[in-house]
């Protein structure tokens, strides 16, 4: 019977220990390094995605008019730039994709086709001005890239390092040798991609104009959730572009999308100077 | 004897998550500290309700809204709710851990904002909402849960208030969903306001702050002038309906169609721009505008 007692008493523990595990993705497992991005994706961006334009409606439903820049932080370049654009001689000089380019493509009203390329590189293609952004996981700019609207791409699943020390789980701790591991309670799963974009050809923030050079760093952060309210699922995204050339500091831009159930209402464009999308 | 250690094991399993439902959850990412905003305010022009999913019967009342209510003495100090507060310019704000007063144990966090100084606690404590008949407050009543990395709360118990600062309504029977999100040393919250009220959808906008372990949020000293001095005593300003004067300024001076400044649901999607091009535009009076960076 005292036996029966002791086994009973080691499966609870041990159903007990499993059901405490599975809350999250700790333990041995989590600590090997997935084998993909696309395997050790912290959520699934893949669909059809349509913006919905609750903020700066006029700047991104409109082509705003020249030298109306009111939240943009331009220093006195940025704003002798913007205040000579000329969308006539864009659309001419073949620069009618300015507006297009990564630092203000999310920006643009439109539709967003998210897919795998392949098991490192996400692909997101826009139906306004015809866009591809290919956003690499574990890859640095290859040497000599040349500059391009949609630049190069660097992505990560973000936010996933370990516990710091004011969450109460301890600091960085030491195995039997001396080196410094992380314990399976100072885990965090992955919550957001991080996209870090540079190789940029000279773009525009917003329809009319507002520069942000080749030299401009971008990062984005992007993450989906479901409201409560209408269930849909949404893709958020925090775009931080720094462009000391331009910009007096950087600037944060926010932007959303709904998930589509298919392509309906797909509808490419070509780049155009002059049409807000 | 087996029966009873059975009924052990498994009062212990199903008890686990109970009892865990009601602990307080601790932080997946730390988020408190002092954050500077970095805002980017719109709806800064009457009658741009541009990008707000309202119904005609918050357009009304928005329609009817007039600036001189704000000098009006109840208005004068009046706190935002937080999910407004957080979004005018000088919001900076501070996220602290609330304890308990009595056992000095985490129960949540506390949100404070300098402008009108509104104060939000989020209960991580799993604890249940008021009754729908309990008193409404400025900043209502926030229980939270984490979502991966994410904090995200849910706020009910909202007093009537405003979505922008120029008198776009919220009912007191909207309720807050917001959902927290700390990106290294970037902070982003995104609010999805569900008003049955005076919105035909959830309403979905963001704002982000910077970590600034520096910030100094002062106090907010906020003096009540006597009736009388500003707007004459006994009076409400407004706009009886049709009578806005001003509500077309907006849309004149940027170009828009009347129509589509007043917002609504279907302006949101990218094909409402083919829609516009059908729409009267009034002739404009200028393109230079005010700017507000310089």
């Amino acid at each position: 019977m005292e036996r029966r007692v002791v086994l009973l008493a080691a499966a609870a523990t041990l159903l007990l220990s499993v059901h405490v595990e599975g809350q999250g993705r700790g333990g041995a497992a989590q600590n090997a390094p997935p084998a993909t991005a696309r395997t050790g994706a912290a959520f699934d961006m893949t669909g059809y995605w349509v913006s919905e334009v609750t903020e700066k409606w006029r700047f991104r439903m409109l082509v705003p008019d020249k030298g109306d820049y009111q939240m943009v932080p331009l220093n006195p370049e940025g704003r002798k730039v913007a205040d000579a654009w000329d969308p006539t001689r864009d659309q001419a000089s073949g620069e009618a994709c300015r507006s297009y380019g990564a630092g203000g493509l999310l920006q643009v009203p439109g539709r967003l086709h998210i897919t795998w390329q392949d098991d490192n590189t996400l692909r997101m293609d826009t139906d306004s001005g015809t866009q591809t952004r290919l956003l690499h996981f574990g890859g640095s700019p290859p040497p000599n890239t040349e500059p391009s609207w949609q630049g190069y791409s660097a992505a990560v699943w973000g936010g996933a390092e370990p516990r710091d020390r004011r969450d109460g789980f301890g600091g960085p701790a030491q195995d039997a040798t001396g080196r410094v591991v992380v314990l399976p309670a100072q885990r965090k799963e992955a919550d957001y991609l991080r996209v870090t974009t540079t190789r940029m050809r000279p773009g525009y923030l917003q329809k009319n104009g507002v520069p942000y050079s080749a030299n401009a760093l971008l990062e984005e952060y992007f993450d989906t959730f479901s409201d409560a309210y209408t269930k849909n699922t949404w893709l958020s995204v925090t775009t931080v572009v720094t462009d000391p050339q331009y910009l007096v500091e950087p600037l944060i831009m926010h932007a959303h999308f709904k998930k589509l159930p298919d392509a309906t209402g797909w509808d490419p464009t070509p780049c155009r100077a002059d049409e807000p999308r | 004897m087996r029966s009873t250690i059975l009924f052990l094991v498994l009062f212990v399993l199903a008890a686990a998550p109970a009892s865990a439902q009601f602990a307080f959850a601790p932080s997946a990412v730390d988020l408190t500290g002092e954050w500077a905003p970095r805002v980017y305010n719109t709806h800064m022009d009457i009658g741009d309700y541009t990008g707000i999913p309202l119904n005609d019967e918050g357009r009304l009342r928005a329609q009817s809204w007039h600036p001189d209510q704000l000098d009006m003495p109840e208005n004068l100090c009046r706190p935002h709710p937080i999910d407004i507060g957080l979004r005018v310019s000088v919001s900076q704000l501070r996220i602290s851990t609330e304890l308990d007063p009595e056992t000095r144990q985490p129960v949540g966090l506390r949100l404070h904002v300098w402008w009108q100084e509104p104060e939000q606690v989020i209960y991580l404590d799993g604890r249940p909402h008021p009754s729908p008949h309990a008193p409404h407050k400025w900043s209502g009543f926030s229980t939270g849960w984490w979502e991966r990395n994410t904090l995200v709360y849910r706020t009910t118990h909202l007093k009537e208030a405003y979505l922008t600062r120029t008198g776009v309504p919220k009912s007191v029977k909207a309720e807050v969903t917001t959902r927290v999100h700390r990106y290294g040393n970037l902070l982003t919250i995104v609010f999805i306001i569900h008003d049955p009220a005076y919105l035909t959808q959830p309403y979905i906008r963001a704002s982000s702050w910077v970590l600034d372990p520096n910030q100094v949020i002062p106090p907010f000293p906020c003096e009540i002038t006597p009736e009388g001095t500003i707007v004459p005593a006994g009076k409400v300003p407004n706009f009886l309906p049709g009578q806005n004067d001003v509500l077309r300024d907006f849309p004149t001076e940027y170009g828009i169609p009347f129509e589509s400044a007043l917002g609504g649901a279907e302006t949101l999607y990218p094909e409402y721009i083919k829609t516009m091009k059908t729409l009267k535009v009034a002739p404009r009076t200028t393109t230079t505008h005010y700017r507000r960076t310089q």
